[in-house]
């Protein structure tokens, strides 16, 4: 890809970039190459081989290479040579695009269409060559820059390319589907909260709760948690109104706990939409998407550096 | 360090003085000397830079730390275990009835609150029935729930002294759900109904080895008296049940003991002076109360599991010696199987703990099969593969009934919390969605728990 870049470094140039690219000059010469997708590169351009005043009656036989001393095959993509040359094909494709139309309006970020970028392990599947992911970084921007232009003034042949790097879904099969009360009266909710995921059954009752059949105090030592995992009911006044038999896997405690809150508030929603805005406001909406921050190499903990040492 | 201040004292002056000005006084001509002057002549007395202070600090005692007396021998213990039945910051609750004899057998009083009356206070305080991790201290008179368990323990302890047997129960339930203050209930009735109540607060301190127990002499296999315990229990049990005991004339004659045929059974315990005899006057004691026409008796323990495991004393050849081999906790088990009768009615309560609970595979099967018999639920069967059942531990345990205590209903939730207002330490309204909220967050009801959502969490 360095040496690929390298070789198409003279697209950059301003002036090179109106003019036709080499290959397509000598995409015109005779089908000699093509077979095996090579083509031939002379060193001497001497013209046509056949001399005009040749007698036309015997039948001339054209002897190829006829002045032709020093030839060598070369490939037609200037990345034959290369470890992924379907990949950068395509790259070199779209920085030809770019070079092309660079010039064209542009919308800000926010207002070019959406589209669902290829990732980068379904295009090593889909061309079967190990791509870089640095390398298909560099790609996907080259085509969301692409993908700035103005639809409406946007060559056909740009989407024909962008298309190569979009995954191929259709946006009206993934609809949320709405959760409803079941035959048993039961609407399930699911939250999550760090590593737990939680599941409450809420039905109408008098307020009796299970978690992982046990009561609550079992589950959760610290009040604290027990508060925050029926804090759906109790911010909204509805302890009395509802049941609540839950399921909680992983995590800590307090993951635990907060995931049931997610979960009961989902439930209790379908049995009252019109608790949301009350629900939103006590915190129970929204997802925490709050995690534990990665170690980074050379620190102790995600930010915690070594102690110093002297010498 | 004061020697080398009194040195320095000596050659600066121990005020911090302004630094002294230099004035530059140059000549048009040269400007060399002056200059030269001020830099060699700067004063770098250590007075000027006496803001320089040492930094490093000791953290923590030295002689900065107040001194402190350490507590006396006993102190920290008697602090750990003070029982406070009062609070004089709490609204004294208006209204509430005072628990009479019958009160807890009938019916009609399940779900009320009742006052512990003052004249059996100081006997349940001597039988230690009240535990130091009850919140009586939050209150300004001890009282009590009767729940609908309390009720039925009531109303078979009646039962049992009308019939004249013994009512054999044992108390479970899950942490915090009011089993030791249930051993309370069955106390308090059987002494406000004037019967000989015996209490074992602790059955720890029975089995872990920390008293000192001495063999029987000529038993076989051997039996082990715990001389110090008894005659502090023979002591408890005079205190406690001082005016029936002294009502009782002592029948048998009982050498050793120097009684006479008319003395009372009170002058029996008092005979006892030393613990070699502790043991004897016990057996003594508990003979006679077996003779027909005495009162009915309350035996009970807190804490069943962990006389039901091997204790921490040593026989001779270095075995740890069974619980059950030990005399009191023998005669205990042997009313509670049913072994030794009541002719004259009674009860033996034994109570599970929730927190000090020690596993026993063989306690568990059988209180789990009593209770399954008692549903009409199917009798669950032994672990085939479990090798520590223990034989004498589901003897002793099948032939009783099992009363599970757990949380409490919602009407005796809005009981509770109403005298909670009351008495000033809940500061929400008792309205039904409060109860719900306390409920469920206490674990379904569960007393102890609720206590701690309600009032004991400290809310900022």
């Amino acid at each position: 890809m360095a040496s690929l870049a390298g070789g198409l470094r003279h697209l950059r140039c301003h002036g090179q970039l109106v003019k036709p690219q080499w290959q397509q000059v000598l995409a015109v010469r005779p089908k000699i190459a093509p077979k095996m997708g090579m083509r031939q590169m002379t060193v001497e351009s001497n013209g046509p081989t056949r001399s005009a005043d040749a007698p036309a009656s015997t039948e001339p036989i054209a002897l190829p290479f006829v002045g032709v001393h020093h030839a060598r095959q070369v490939p037609t993509s200037p990345s034959y040579f290369t470890r992924e040359p379907r990949f950068n094909d395509l790259y070199i494709r779209l920085t030809q695009l770019l070079n092309k139309y660079h010039r064209l309006p542009t919308l800000p970020a926010n207002e070019a269409p959406t589209l669902p970028w290829m990732k980068v392990d379904q295009i090593r599947q889909q061309l079967g060559e190990p791509v870089k992911s640095s390398h298909f970084a560099k790609m996907i921007r080259v085509g969301k820059r692409l993908n700035l232009i103005d639809p409406s003034l946007r060559p056909n042949e740009i989407d024909i390319v962008l298309r190569q790097l979009t995954r191929n879904i259709d946006p009206y099969v993934n609809n949320i589907r709405p959760i409803t009360i079941d035959k048993f009266g039961r609407a399930i909710g699911v939250g999550k909260r760090k590593e737990s995921t939680a599941r409450a059954f809420v039905v109408e009752g008098t307020g009796e709760v299970l978690v992982n059949g046990k009561p609550l105090n079992e589950v959760f030592g610290r009040v604290h948690d027990r508060e925050s995992a029926l804090w759906a009911l109790t911010a909204t006044q509805r302890m009395d109104k509802y049941n609540v038999w839950a399921l909680v896997r992983g995590g800590g405690t307090t993951g635990q706990a907060e995931a049931l809150t997610l979960a009961v508030a989902k439930a209790l929603l379908v049995h009252e939409p019109a608790l949301k805005p009350a629900l939103r406001k006590a915190g129970c909406v929204t997802r925490d998407p709050r995690a534990v921050e990665r170690k980074k190499h050379g620190r102790v903990k995600a930010r915690k550096s070594p102690a110093w040492v002297k010498r | 360090m004061a020697s080398a201040n009194s040195l320095r004292s000596l050659m600066r002056p121990s005020i911090p003085v302004a630094p002294r000005l230099y004035p530059i006084i140059s000549s048009s001509f040269s400007t060399t000397t002056a200059l030269s002057a001020v830099t060699g002549r700067a004063p770098k007395s250590s007075v000027v830079t006496s803001t320089k202070m040492k930094k490093n600090f000791k953290k923590g005692g030295g002689s900065t730390s107040a001194p402190m007396k350490k507590p006396n021998p006993g102190e920290r213990k008697a602090f750990r275990k003070r029982i406070q039945l009062s609070n004089n910051s709490a609204l004294a609750v208006e209204g509430v009835e005072v628990l009479k004899a019958d009160t807890l057998a009938q019916s009609s009083s399940a779900g009320k609150m009742f006052s512990i009356p003052d004249e059996i206070i100081d006997q349940l305080r001597t039988l230690e029935a009240f535990k130091a991790t009850q919140s009586w201290n939050l209150f300004r008179k001890p009282h009590f729930l009767a729940r609908k368990e309390a009720v039925e323990l009531g109303s078979r302890l009646e039962n049992a002294a009308k019939k004249k047997e013994a009512e054999k129960i044992v108390l479970t339930g899950s942490k915090l759900s009011g089993k030791s203050l249930a051993v309370l209930q069955a106390i308090s009735y059987a002494l406000l109904n004037k019967w000989v109540v015996i209490n074992i607060p602790e059955a720890q301190d029975l089995t872990n080895g920390n008293t000192d127990y001495a063999q029987i002499p000529n038993t076989e296999p051997a039996v082990y008296s715990q001389p110090v315990y008894v005659l502090r229990l023979l002591q408890t049990i005079y205190k406690a049940n001082k005016a029936v005991l002294e009502s009782l004339k002592v029948e048998k004659d009982w050498p050793l003991t120097g009684l006479q045929k008319g003395n009372s059974l009170a002058e029996l315990i008092l005979t006892c002076k030393e613990s070699e005899f502790a043991w004897t006057t016990f057996n003594a004691l508990w003979t006679e109360l077996t003779f027909p026409g005495r009162p009915p008796v309350l035996f009970s323990l807190d804490g069943l599991s962990h006389i039901s495991k091997l204790s921490q004393y040593r026989d001779p050849a270095f075995n740890l010696i069974h619980s059950h081999d030990l005399a009191l906790v023998r005669t205990f088990v042997d009313a509670l199987s049913g072994k030794t009768k009541l002719p004259n009615g009674g009860a033996v309560i034994a109570s599970t703990s929730g927190n000090n609970m020690q596993f026993h595979p063989s306690q568990e099967l059988v209180l789990a099969q009593l209770e399954a018999g008692q549903l009409g639920k199917p009798i669950p069967t032994p672990d085939p593969y479990e090798k520590n059942y223990d034989e004498r531990v589901y003897e002793s345990l099948k032939n009783t009934s099992v009363l599970r205590i757990e949380g409490i209903n919602h009407d005796d939730t809005k009981t509770l919390m109403g005298y909670w207002a009351a008495s000033g330490l809940l500061r929400n309204v008792v309205n039904n969605h409060t109860i719900r909220e306390k409920w469920a967050l206490a674990g379904n009801g569960n007393v102890g728990e609720m206590e701690r959502v309600a009032l004991l969490t400290m809310r900022m």
